[in-house]
């Protein structure tokens, strides 16, 4: 592991018990993902038509961008463009603030949180409520999400009884998921009854017909979009699909591969604006045509943000989503973050994983993740300075086979230090959790030469 | 240039026009009758009664009401009034203020379609009028006449009702409100109903 992947992933799950617990839940998810994709006898098939329609929706991106944005407008919202984050945010300032709009309720959007829309808000005096509970949770302990859709999975319920505790007014000591839920949804109710302006993300975007289309379970985005005069949609470029028959295709494969429900409980298909109010949509390319331009890595874009690549990665499993450092965590974050990632370290996650698969397997539209993880890797993603000198010196090892078999007795010589725990000891992350493997006491090369000479002639 | 015109000049320059669509998708054989609605329905969370007489429909829907210990107030549509007749319940008042509509404790509406796979019933904007009449009241009784359910998704959205894209929204809604953020543990009215009923009516 690298890009700083592995120091913080120490400090956001740092004890066992805690690790197991969300190791369990999410990949409690990816079980039902399977159960879910057994018991539907067209998922497979809808999988490979997935991927076909995103690779032909990215192929005719302008296309269907001028043509949501007309469809859009006949119906009533106001579609406007940001180029980038600082764009997005000034946008949805200005619409609050000439709306004299100060309290805002918002539904899950993972673009905002790329684009930190929230702190631009409230630095400039605007409340918002993160309103999906989850969300609702982290943005009370003052942290970002670490799931895609569970933002608050790293967390335990006598955590939340205890934030609760002090930001709810539960009972202390309260840990019962159904009375913690209670408590939110009546807080979370006032919030929606006291709210000037409510702002959403999109899940797609229809351009035939200029529809908006937005997932919930909790009918949060729902009750935002049912109760000010003001709804802000938020989206990437790349939520555009050509048409409802796409649409149909890809929701029956959205929550199969997010939770195992054959359908999330809210499937909004929103048209212009209610009766007396105003939607207006911001779309978004913050790195996307960057992504868009590079021929190799343009599938990531195909992503419909259903967290199965999170839920089955056996590092996001035992690191937890904080541990990347980037608004998007997992398989998909790391091969968006070259793309879209704003620091160096960011732009270096591809190099945080194990290559194994597991994340291509799941993929409802078949992004072949781990082989762009590997095209990466290949490109001058940026590295940290040990992991450039490992590298140098792996590869001057691999092309000389005296310097190999040196490197190798000088590993031998040293095991037996390195086996044992001492301050500064570079195997010491290794050895944290678990023992050095022994090794058989002499080179591979020289166990052969010994063998073919046994049986020699 | 604006940051319109320079976003769709990049997007411009890496659409080639190359990849074909895939020809459409054909559903495998499926199910498109009540009862398999009714069982993904209870998956999750919701529950089927029925399918009734349109007769019975007013006699079953006021039992359902009594038995949730409905409140004050009981709101039905037109279109739900025109299957139940008169009961204890009230017609959705014209122009209102959705804010004024929080203490609504059981909300009656007529469902455009079903859908077998998932046990989703599609609401019409102009049905669930004000919006925020299904997703603020306590409890949630949809009326879906039988002969309106579809096997799935592709059925749905291609088989939607004429204008139904033209009223605001069109919702597919598929249980009641709930949340696994907790652990992953599933609570049930998380901000919306607490339960969802839908009552088939015989074709």
């Amino acid at each position: 592991m690298s890009a700083g992947l592995d120091r913080r992933a120490l400090a956001v799950l740092p004890d066992g018990e805690r690790r197991s617990a969300h190791d369990a839940a999410v990949f409690n998810l990816r079980e039902k993902r399977d159960q879910a994709g057994r018991a539907e006898p067209d998922f497979e098939r809808l999988r490979e038509h997935a991927r076909a329609l995103k690779a032909h929706a990215l192929d005719h991106l302008d296309l269907l961008l001028e043509r949501f944005e007309e469809n859009a407008s006949r119906a009533g919202a106001v579609v406007h463009w940001a180029e980038d984050a600082p764009a997005l945010n000034r946008i949805v300032h200005q619409l609050l603030e000439s709306r004299g709009a100060r309290r805002v309720v918002k539904s899950k959007s993972m673009l905002t949180e790329e684009c930190g829309l929230n702190p631009y808000l409230e630095s400039r005096g605007v409340e918002v409520v993160d309103t999906d509970l989850g969300e609702r949770i982290v943005q009370l302990a003052s942290e970002p999400p670490s799931h895609i859709i569970m933002p608050a999975i790293h967390r335990s319920r006598e955590d939340i009884g205890a934030l609760f505790h002090r930001e709810l007014d539960v009972p202390p000591g309260e840990t019962d998921p159904v009375r913690l839920t209670e408590a939110a949804r009546r807080h979370l109710r006032s919030c929606f009854l006291g709210a000037d302006a409510a702002i959403t993300g999109a899940n797609f975007a229809v351009a035939e017909s200029g529809t908006l289309v937005v997932v919930t379970n909790e009918g949060n985005a729902d009750l935002g979009m049912s109760l000010p005069g003001l709804h802000v949609a938020c989206l990437g470029l790349e939520k555009l699909i050509p048409g409802l028959a796409d649409l149909a295709v890809l929701l029956r494969l959205l929550a199969r591969s997010a939770t195992g429900q054959p359908i999330s409980v809210y499937t909004s298909l929103v048209n212009g604006p209610r009766p007396g109010a105003e939607l207006h949509i911001v779309l978004v390319d913050n790195g996307r045509t960057r992504l868009l331009a590079d021929e190799r890595h343009r599938r990531a874009l195909g992503c419909i943000r259903c967290g199965a690549c999170l839920n089955t990665c056996p590092v996001y499993r035992r690191a937890g989503g904080h541990a990347y450092g980037f608004a998007i965590p997992g398989p998909i974050g790391l091969v968006l973050a070259p793309a879209l990632g704003g620091t160096e370290e960011q732009r270096g996650l591809p190099l945080a994983s194990t290559l194994c698969g597991s994340c291509t397997a799941v993929c409802p539209v078949k992004i072949d993740l781990h082989e762009q993880l590997i095209s990466w890797r290949a490109s001058d993603v940026p590295r940290g300075l040990r992991e450039r000198l490992l590298s140098r010196f792996a590869a001057a090892c691999l092309s000389s086979p005296a310097l190999y078999a040196l490197a190798g007795l000088a590993l031998r010589a040293a095991w037996p230090v390195l086996s044992r725990r001492w301050p500064g000891n570079p195997a010491g992350p290794w050895l944290a959790s678990r023992e050095l493997p022994t090794h058989p006491g002499a080179s591979f090369r020289a166990r052969w030469r010994d063998r073919v000479r046994g049986a020699g002639p | 240039m604006s940051a319109r015109e320079r976003i769709l000049a990049r997007v411009r320059a890496a659409s080639h026009h190359g990849v074909p669509a895939p020809a459409p998708f054909v559903s495998g054989p499926g199910r498109g009758d009540f009862a398999a609605f009714a069982e993904r329905l209870e998956a999750a969370g919701g529950e089927a009664r029925g399918p009734f007489a349109a007769s019975a429909l007013g006699s079953r829907v006021a039992e359902l009401c009594r038995e949730w210990g409905a409140g004050a107030r009981v709101l039905a549509s037109e279109a739900a009034l025109g299957w139940i007749g008169a009961g204890p319940w009230q017609p959705v008042p014209r122009e209102t203020d959705p804010h004024s509509l929080a203490d609504v404790s059981v909300a009656i509406l007529c469902g455009a379609l079903g859908v077998a796979e998932n046990g989703a019933v599609g609401l019409d904007g102009r049905e669930a009028r004000p919006r925020a009449l299904p997703i603020l009241c306590e409890r949630l009784i949809l009326l879906l006449d039988t002969s309106r359910i579809v096997s799935d998704m592709n059925a749905a959205l291609a088989g939607l009702p004429d204008g139904a894209l033209a009223h605001h929204h069109f919702t597919f809604v598929a249980g009641p409100s709930k949340t696994a953020d907790i652990e992953g543990m599933l609570v049930l009215g998380a901000h919306g109903p607490r339960a969802l009923a839908v009552f088939g009516i015989h074709a």
